[in-house]
């Protein structure tokens, strides 16, 4: 790609932009590296503070280490799970949630947007909330992660704004050839919306399985919780563990093997990332630009 | 309709009357029931003749739920066989509600407040029950203690009754049950490069002078560098340093151990302001000093922890706070890496104006305990309950069964009474390199349930040179523990308001006193500006309290 740069202005600020650009990247990729690195390094040269961006003594060990914990993979596995079957209940309520209000001549739509934008502003409160899950049952298990999250209001808005955009006539079409409400949802406005679609599924997976709270205050179990709550166990246990002046059996968890457990909780999102990221793009729009 | 009416009254104060008699003759009959045996409805499974020296084993097979934090170090695993010979011994068997060490406090708050906690709530530091007294949903603990008969042994045997005194609130009734220490444990003192100072000539310094010469000597030798750069600085400056380091000396408990900024002054008998003390002006004073001629590494009070290793690990500093955990893990590794010669010692706690003194008054022989929910108290196993407790934590043979496991096992014990791990059992480094680890492979020396006990206990698990280091200390005084002072609510609220501007701008000066940046010339001036912020008030409002409770519970 050419680009002429026809003034000086313009090539002052593509000078600029770039070295602004450059620091910002390196600010968000140094510490990650470091994490890499720290991850293959050799923990006394860690201590030694010889770490930086390359591994000092190179090894192994570290994850194989964590690789043989099975409650790591335990939780892995169950952050996995978290995170499919919330996504697909989020998706699944989000998207008839956004369709019905998409309808401007449905009665009580104001009433409906009401409700889902107030709770943007107004909760019940930890405790309230915790007993709501508790007498209902759910604790100790995936339903009192999934559930109270799956309509996430703004993501709902998002994908209102959009099912809004979709020209009526392409419906009305559809309906006059006899289909059904659902057959028009599910044949011709869904495969139509792959791009909202993509993008409610990142935002959703991505949040899924950052999550750690509703986990933490629902489940009672090792086996129950999801690797991010094992990752915040090791790495802000470790921390206070000392600055209570713990007992003399109370020990610290090594700066490797916390790097290691670092990397591979980020990793499937490292992968995923690159390939969703356009539509993440467009997905940020969404709501503001309609065509 | 009059006389009707009349009569209606009186049919409705005959009925009335009836009802309150009725309602009389209730009470007395439930209240002679209960001076028989108040626990009639709650003694399922409980043992008849529990008693010190007896092992307990429930009569049917129970469990209790119990809160449980969960150490990373030591990920919580069903096979432990802590689990299995705990309910092979007591027929008990624990019902863990699994809450992660990162946020251990947080859901054990929100479970008492949402009426959801287990029966057993362990973990908890003294202090940290009050919060829940008001709301009625612990157990006022101290109304049971006739039930635990080892607690009670403890007790009277190593004297904690002054100790204990200190957990009372304002309705005169404690709430939690500490952990019990036979003895004063310090741990946190300097740490010095023993081979800095054969090079040197000096002699182990005992005295704050004796650092003071120790690090000008230091300084002499090299003098690039900081001889003491400190750690413990984030998020509490100066935590270990002017908490047990130079604090315990002083007698004025800065960093770590400043809390509420109330400290008992045995010599007026009254409580006083931390930071608003000569004994802590002195201290100030003496680091202050060591800053001044480049001794004491202004960065002590802002670096990371890594950050003051590294310095040691590589020979630009030589004096660190630390105790014998952190001697042992994290300084002499990375030392012994970079320079194979190199040694380090821990310094017996310097001795400071307050003379040599192994605890003062903010000292305490509790640890963290346990909290038990107000419900427990309706359960059919309550007595049970209360036994099994007091067997697992209070018993010498449970406290050594959660520490050291099952003898042949994990451990053996030779004539002397020495214990010893098994040679495939490792523990602190005791036994490297063994397949199994006591804490991760067998759920013994847990957190949870392994703490506190007898001196013997105690230093069981400690090396030669800690057990040494251990004597010196011990050879040293203790003063007497505070006297009990608690605030009712309003007070504690209206205390809680003062405390976080109090704290933080003794804190604020702090730094500034010792690194230069505020003469002491201005100290008056400082302790006015306390003043502004209420310190009297607050002060007073501790004070009253401590009166008060002196009055009406002797």
């Amino acid at each position: 790609m050419v680009t002429v740069d026809r003034t000086r202005g313009q090539r002052v600020f593509r000078a600029v932009n770039a070295v602004i650009l450059t620091g910002v990247v390196v600010v968000t990729l140094y510490p990650f590296i470091n994490i890499v690195a720290r991850s293959l390094s050799d923990e006394f040269a860690i201590r030694a503070g010889k770490v930086n961006l390359v591994p000092v003594g190179f090894t192994f060990r570290t994850y194989e280490f964590v690789a043989s914990d099975p409650t790591f993979w335990i939780n892995y596995r169950n952050t996995v799970v978290y995170t499919v079957v919330a996504t697909a209940i989020a998706m699944v309520m989000t998207t008839c949630y956004a369709y019905v209000l998409s309808k401007k001549h449905l009665k009580g739509r104001t009433f409906l947007i009401g409700i889902a934008v107030f709770t943007m502003f107004f909760s019940g409160g930890l405790v309230p909330n915790y007993i709501l899950i508790s007498s209902l049952g759910l604790k100790d298990s995936i339903w009192a992660i999934v559930l109270p999250n799956a309509v996430s209001v703004f993501n709902l808005l998002v994908m209102k704004a959009f099912f809004e955009g979709m020209p009526a006539e392409l419906e009305e079409a559809a309906a006059i050839d006899g289909m059904s409400t659902y057959g028009i949802l599910l044949r011709i406005v869904l495969p139509l919306s792959k791009a909202v679609l993509a993008t409610m599924v990142l935002f959703y997976a991505v949040s899924f399985w950052n999550s750690w709270f509703a986990a933490f205050l629902y489940m009672s179990q090792n086996d129950l919780f999801p690797v991010t709550v094992y990752l915040r166990n090791l790495i802000a246990g470790a921390t206070t563990g000392t600055s209570v002046g713990a007992d003399a059996t109370d020990m610290t968890v090594a700066t490797n093997i916390k790097s290691v457990t670092m990397v591979l909780t980020v990793i499937p999102i490292l992968v995923v990332y690159p390939f969703l990221q356009r539509y993440f793009v467009k997905g940020v729009m969404l709501g503001a630009v309609k065509g | 309709m009059y006389e009707i009416n009349r009569r209606q009254a009186m049919v409705a104060v005959g009925a009335f009357l009836a009802l309150a008699a009725c309602s009389t003759d209730g009470d007395s009959g439930a209240g002679a029931k209960k001076s028989g045996d108040d626990f009639a409805a709650n003694r399922d499974g409980a043992m008849a003749d529990y008693g010190v020296g007896k092992q307990f084993t429930a009569a049917a097979p129970l469990s209790f739920s119990v809160l449980y934090n969960n150490h990373p170090f030591y990920p919580i695993k069903n096979d432990w066989l802590f689990w299995s010979e705990l309910t092979k011994r007591t027929n008990v068997t624990l019902q863990p509600n699994v809450v992660p060490l990162s946020d251990y406090e947080n859901k054990r708050s929100l479970m008492i407040g949402a009426g959801d906690a287990p029966m057993i709530i362990p973990k908890t530091y003294p202090g940290q029950e009050t919060p829940f007294v008001a709301s009625g949903s612990v157990l006022p603990v101290s109304d049971y203690l006739d039930l635990m008969p080892n607690f009670k042994e403890k007790i009277a045997k190593w004297n904690l009754q002054p100790d204990l005194d200190t957990l009372r609130q304002a309705d005169g009734r404690f709430y939690l049950l500490p952990g019990l220490h036979e003895d004063y444990w310090t741990d946190y003192t300097l740490v010095v490069r023993g081979d800095i100072l054969d090079k040197l000539g000096l002699e182990i310094p005992q005295t704050w002078d004796d650092v003071h010469n120790m690090l000008k000597a230091m300084k002499k030798e090299y003098p690039d560098s900081y001889p003491y750069s400190d750690r413990w600085g984030i998020p509490t400056p100066g935590g270990a340093m002017l908490n047990q380091v130079f604090g315990l000396g002083s007698g004025a408990r800065g960093g770590w151990g400043f809390t509420t900024g109330i400290t008992w002054d045995p010599n007026a008998q009254k409580f006083a302001f931390t930071g608003a003390m000569e004994q802590y002006k002195q201290m100030l004073q003496f680091l202050h000093t060591l800053v001044e001629e480049k001794l004491l590494d202004p960065e002590s009070f802002t670096q990371q922890d890594d950050q003051a290793i590294q310095k040691l690990a590589s020979g630009k500093s030589f004096v660190i706070s630390g105790n014998a955990q952190t001697l042992v893990n994290e300084y002499r590794p990375p030392l012994k890496k970079a320079n194979p010669k190199a040694t380090l010692i821990k310094i017996p706690v310097p001795i400071g104006p307050q003379g040599p003194v192994k605890a003062d008054a903010n000292d305490s022989r509790l640890e963290n305990g346990i909290m038990i929910s107000k419900k427990a108290r309706d359960s059919k196993n309550f007595v049970a309950m209360m036994q099994f407790i007091d067997w697992l934590w209070y018993s010498d043979e449970g406290q050594v069964f959660a520490k050291w496991g099952i003898e042949g096992t994990t451990y053996t014990k030779d004539g002397s009474g020495k214990f010893e791990l098994t040679k495939d059992v490792d523990f602190i480094g005791l036994n490297p390199g063994a397949p199994k680890h006591l804490q991760k492979d067998f759920g013994f020396s847990n957190g949870v349930f392994a703490y506190g006990g007898s001196t013997e206990l105690l230093q069981s698990t400690f090396s030669e040179e800690e057990v040494e280091w251990q004597k010196t200390m011990n050879a040293r005084q203790a003063l007497p523990p505070k006297p009990p002072s608690p605030l009712n609510d309003e007070e504690r609220e209206q205390a809680a308001l003062w405390q976080t501007p109090l704290k933080d701008h003794a804190t604020q000066n702090t730094l500034e006193f010792i690194l230069g940046k505020r003469s002491f010339d201005e100290w008056d001036a400082y302790v006015k500006e306390l003043e502004a912020k209420n310190m009297s008030s607050y002060v007073n409002l501790v004070n009253g309290a401590y009166e008060r409770y002196k009055k009406e519970h002797g």
